[in-house]
């Protein structure tokens, strides 16, 4: 048994595991997975006997329990310095986690007023599908441009040793990796530089093993899967 | 001129620029600040030309622009390691990160989850106003017992050395501040340690400098001013 646990749901299906789960893995760190699917009738009981908040992911390590995704992979930073899982110089650093905390405010799905534009609901984290193209709401394009806009100014600006956002591979890159999944599955269309990142993603190793995972899961939820035109 | 521009709309009706205020005062970081007040008909414009994302706050560095209230004050506490503004423990510090994660996903406006009212709509901020109880709608009032929840839990498990939640002030009181503002500005019922610990934040001589600024700010927004029965 590992010194950690992390307890999440489902990977096919929830948008927030892999970056924690990601970090994990580029650190080098041995963790046990505790994976509720959201299909389990018991999620919400379960998730909250496991975690203070409720919120899943979250990760174990002896008598703490951390939870949002952020903090995780900041513990994860330090439990790992040789990871290196931030950009070594510190104005760099400041706009990685910029970009790290605006990801998480913004590309959640939580800015919505209306259902109509909630990019959870309208393109709900389905990593094992394919769409066409879909016709996307301006307020969910906006959501887009924001995130295609940092990929292309960190590709540009800060990546000149390396194929990531910040040359090596860091939280910042973590953070964006459900997004480059729900573009692939949504089919969304991208500049050339954001195409070539996102191309990148997909091939790290771990990226590909977490969607080997995700696919080969055998829980169905209905909502996700419903088709789309 | 100092090294650090601050960037924000006006403290009376802004929710956060107070967490980045005060990180700022505490590390005793000498900084001068745009204020760009809602009620300035450019104000959109304005953030735009000043921050990379159009978001306040925002602080300027040199040539880096950090925006994100969780990253600057990430970026305040690495500028000023000796202010302390982590805990030292590294479990605690973790726990202080899962608690301003918290705070940036749950507390703010942002979660407005679809048929529900947002905080924000419902309890503008506005730190000089004063109401009468409200009728809470439940969906607010879970997220009101989420806060004092996890400060009753940091209370009694990290605050012994000191009155705030970690003991020693840190970035986890500079992200619940506006949330105590709140609490005070719509007399919203607390229990004991909840209304100990508001009371304790309250009378922190940065938070009191801050709420005397708000309260001699000329500019009114008639939005959040709206009656209160």
């Amino acid at each position: 048994m590992a010194d950690l646990t992390l307890i999440t749901a489902n990977k096919n299906y929830c948008l927030w595991p892999l970056p924690a789960w990601l970090c994990l893995k580029v650190a080098g760190l041995n963790f046990d997975e505790i994976v509720i699917p959201f299909s389990d009738p018991d999620a919400c009981a379960r998730f909250e006997r496991h975690t203070p908040t409720g919120s899943v992911p979250a990760l174990k390590h002896g008598d703490l329990t951390l939870w949002d995704s952020i903090a995780i992979c900041e513990y994860v930073a330090e439990l790992a310095p040789e990871a290196d899982l931030w950009p070594d110089d510190r104005s760099v650093r400041a706009v990685a986690r910029a970009i790290a905390a605006d990801i998480h405010s913004f590309s959640g799905g939580h800015r919505a007023e209306r259902p109509s534009i909630d990019v959870g609901t309208v393109m709900p984290t389905n990593i094992r599908q394919r769409t066409n193209a879909i016709t996307v709401p301006d307020d969910i394009q906006t959501v887009f441009d924001r995130n295609t806009k940092f990929w292309r100014e960190c590709r540009l600006k800060y990546a000149s040793d390396g194929p990531y956002l910040f040359g090596r591979f860091s939280i910042a890159d973590a953070m964006s990796a459900p997004f480059v999944n729900r573009f692939v599955t949504y089919n969304v269309p991208l500049g050339d530089i954001e195409a070539d990142y996102r191309d990148t993603m997909r091939a790290h190793p771990y990226i590909k093993e977490y969607i080997a995972l995700a696919e080969e899961e055998p829980w169905f939820h209905p909502y996700s899967d419903r088709p789309f035109i | 001129m100092a090294d650090i521009t601050f960037i924000t709309a006006n403290k009376n009706y802004s929710l956060w620029t107070l967490p980045v205020w005060l990180c700022l005062k505490v590390a005793d970081l000498d900084f001068d600040e745009v204020t760009i007040p809602f009620s300035d008909p450019d104000a959109r414009v304005r953030f735009d030309d000043l921050s990379p994302t159009g978001s306040v706050p925002a602080l300027k560095h040199g040539d880096v622009t950090i925006w994100d209230s969780a990253a600057i004050c990430e970026y305040i506490a690495e500028l000023a390691p000796e202010a302390g503004l982590w805990p030292d423990d590294r479990s605690a510090r973790a726990m202080a990160r899962s608690v301003v994660a918290d705070i940036t996903s749950f507390s703010g406006a942002h979660w407005s989850a679809v048929e529900f009212v947002s905080v924000g709509a419902f309890m503008p901020t506005n730190v000089r106003q004063r109401t009468e109880p409200l009728d809470v709608p439940a969906n607010i009032q879970k997220i009101f017992d989420r806060s004092t929840k996890i400060w009753r839990d940091c209370r009694t498990t990290y605050g012994v050395n000191g009155p705030f939640l970690f003991g020693r002030f840190s970035i986890a009181d500079a992200m619940s501040a506006p949330l105590v503002n709140r609490f005070v500005t719509y007399n919203v019922p607390l229990d004991p340690i909840a209304a100990a610990y508001r009371d304790a934040l309250r009378a922190h001589p940065d938070i009191l400098e801050y709420v005397a600024l708000a309260e001699a700010e000329s500019w009114r927004h008639e939005p959040s001013e709206r009656p209160f029965a």
